[in-house]
Formats: structure tokens, C-alpha cells, sequence
């Protein structure tokens, strides 16, 4: 979609083209320490008593979730497949949309989009960096 | 100055940063940094997701109930109505998004039949004239058994169907998207078209629910997991 079409193409593997592949639903350790220490967003309004039904970070997973299958690294279908699963095995005890979150983390990691060593560096760093 | 501004009450805000917070800003700057989409995408996206809601499908079947003609127009081409009440499917990339298809058929509801949409493959679900789907809309136990059983989950709904009426269920598919334009109910004469887009509800343009003159809100709906593992 965007206007800028001189970017390099994306090496794409060649696994996340398939469509209805079950995701790996061996459990990811940064994720099941997410999905057991984590505070959802139904738990926070409540404290703070914030009306807002949805968190903050919703529209943007969503503009996520929307590139991701623009630029063909994750359709939309398959996506959703793997959400599916998960949701009702893995991650059942998470509300949505953090199941949502969660699921597409689990989702592009077993695709190779991204990796659990990153992905937990780069946490620690937006941590420190929103709780500065 | 100051004074008012001390005077000035804040809405209550969450001041904690959530794991699940950092989770979605890391994969998406990582997702940024791999050169998987831009950040310019992301924002025309994000800022999409944020535009949308069921007030244009609402205003369309307000007007549809006050305006015979639009009414035509609205049944004969939803793609084109959409425009008359501000929607533009074709935004935000001029094709549309990757989860929304530009076709957009409105269904009519009558004394007899009775239409509610599902996605049983995923959620497919007309955004960008209804906005986000509601959580249970996307669940595999809601998109299974409505097919089987739409009498009986139309029910659990507190939608009671006469044993006439016939029911249809309209499952979204790669190319269509659906509303439901439920029937005008009584008690609504004379009304303006704001006051009858307050009682077009989500629920009602899904088909789970029908307009009622009180009532304004969707009913919160219980969730129920799947008896059975996904297989598609």
C-alpha cells in the first residue's frame, strides 16, 4: 500500500507462504512468561478506573496484523487459522484481544518473521524505554 | 488560570505499562526493522482501524427506513451507498485493506425472513462500514453452531424466532461482505433519521438482535469455548 515501492524486496521464508499450516503449538517460554505474569487489559481498567473496553495498543495490533498480510508475510486467512488454535489450546486462558497479541507473536515466531532471542532483547529495551 | 486548571478533572488513566503493551511495540518495531512492511503502512492501517465504526451502517439503515429511494440504491449496490453515508471502501490504499473486500451486499430482513451473518472460515466482517467485530463474532463457537443451529443461537442471543419466520444465514466469503437491515420497528413514527440511527445497534446490522425503541446499547454477550479442536 505504501507509496514507497523502491524498498528492497523481502526475503519472505518460504513457510510462511503455505496457507493452513497448524502453527508449532509447542508453548515459546518469553510468551507463556507474558501470558502467566502479564496484567490484562480488563485487570487495568478496572484498577485505574478506566471505561475504555479495549487497551491502547488494539488499533495498532490491528495495523499490524493489516501490513503483515498487505506485504504478504502473513495473510489474514492463515493468520486467523493460527489464532484459532492457539487461542483455544495454548493461550485459553487469555482474554482477547491480548490472545490475539499473543497468538501472532507465537505465529511469526514459528515462521522465522522473528525470534524469541530478539524479541525478548528488544522488549527489555522498550520496557526500559516506556517506563523511563 | 492555574486554578482552573487544577479545577479541571482528569480522566482516569493506566498508569502501568502492561507486558502485553511492550509485546506489541516490540514486534512491531522488530517487524519495522526486518524491512517486513514500513512504518508508513502501518500508520495508514493503524489510523484506518482507528476511523471505523457502526455508525455509517446505522445512518445507512436510517435512512434506508425514511428514504424509499436510498433504500433501492442501498440493496441494489451497498458498495456505492456506502458512500452516501461517508464510507469509502477502497480507503486506505485505494483497493481497500488485505481484510476487507469491496463488495458489499445488504440484506433486507421481512415479516418472514430473518438474515445473520457469520464468517465461518476466520471473521470476515464488513469493517469499514460496522467497524471492528465484536469478540464473540470471531470465535469458532459462535461460527460453527450458527450454521448448524441459527434458530437455537439466535436464541441464547434472546432473539426468540416465531417457528414462521425463516432464517438465514449468510456466511462472508472471499468476495462479499454482509449487513443485515433489520425491519423499522413500531414505535419509531415520526421519528428523525438521527434518532433511528441510535436504535440501529452492531448487534441489530449482524442480525443477533432487532431495533428496539429503548434501546441504544448492545447487550453483553457471554462467551463459550468450542467443544471440539479447531480443524479447518
Amino acid at each position: 500500500m505504501s507509496a514507497d515501492r523502491t524498498r528492497p524486496p523481502v526475503h519472505v521464508p518460504k513457510e510462511t507462504r503455505a496457507a493452513w499450516e497448524s502453527p508449532d503449538p509447542t508453548p515459546i517460554t518469553l510468551l507463556e512468561k507474558i501470558r502467566s505474569e502479564g496484567r490484562v487489559w480488563e485487570d487495568l481498567a478496572e484498577q485505574y478506573g478506566v471505561t475504555n473496553p479495549d487497551p491502547p495498543w488494539k488499533t495498532s495490533l490491528v495495523g499490524t496484523c493489516e501490513a503483515l498480510a498487505e506485504a504478504e508475510c502473513l495473510g489474514t486467512l492463515d493468520r486467523r487459522a493460527s489464532e484459532d488454535e492457539l487461542s483455544e489450546n495454548l493461550y485459553q486462558d487469555l482474554p482477547y484481544p491480548e490472545r490475539e497479541l499473543v497468538s501472532l507473536a507465537h505465529t511469526m515466531i514459528r515462521r522465522g518473521l522473528i525470534d524469541e532471542e530478539e524479541l525478548a532483547r528488544r522488549m527489555e529495551a522498550v520496557a526500559k524505554r516506556l517506563n523511563s | 488560570m492555574s486554578d482552573k486548571h487544577d479545577k479541571h478533572e482528569h480522566a482516569p488513566m493506566v498508569d502501568e505499562v502492561s507486558f502485553f503493551e511492550i509485546l506489541e511495540v516490540s514486534v512491531r518495531e522488530l517487524a519495522i526493522e526486518k524491512g517486513l512492511f514500513s512504518a508508513e503502512d502501518h500508520r495508514r492501517f493503524t489510523e484506518f482501524a482507528e476511523t471505523i465504526s457502526p455508525a455509517p451502517a446505522a445512518r445507512l439503515v436510517a435512512r434506508s427506513w425514511l428514504d424509499p429511494e436510498f433504500k433501492k440504491r442501498a440493496l441494489a449496490d451497498g458498495f456505492k451507498a456506502s458512500r452516501e453515508v461517508g464510507v469509502d471502501w477502497l480507503k486506505p490504499t485505494g483497493f481497500g485493506t488485505p481484510s476487507d473486500f469491496c463488495d458489499l451486499r445488504v440484506l433486507e430482513d421481512t415479516p418472514k425472513i430473518k438474515h445473520v451473518v457469520v464468517c465461518t472460515l476466520c471473521s470476515c466482517y464488513p469493517r469499514p462500514i460496522l467497524g471492528q467485530s465484536p469478540e464473540w463474532y470471531r470465535t469458532p463457537n459462535y461460527r460453527r453452531r450458527l450454521v448448524r443451529w441459527p434458530r437455537q443461537v439466535l436464541a441464547e442471543f434472546g432473539l426468540q424466532l416465531p417457528p414462521d419466520v425463516e432464517v438465514r444465514v449468510e456466511d462472508s466469503n472471499q468476495k462479499c461482505r454482509f449487513m443485515v437491515m433489520p425491519m423499522r420497528p413500531a414505535g419509531t413514527e415520526g421519528w428523525t433519521e438521527d434518532q433511528l440511527a441510535a436504535i440501529v445497534t452492531r448487534d441489530c446490522m449482524i442480525g443477533v438482535a432487532l431495533p428496539h425503541p429503548d434501546r441504544k446499547a448492545n447487550a453483553k454477550r457471554p462467551l463459550h469455548l468450542a467443544k471440539n479442536p479447531v480443524h479447518h
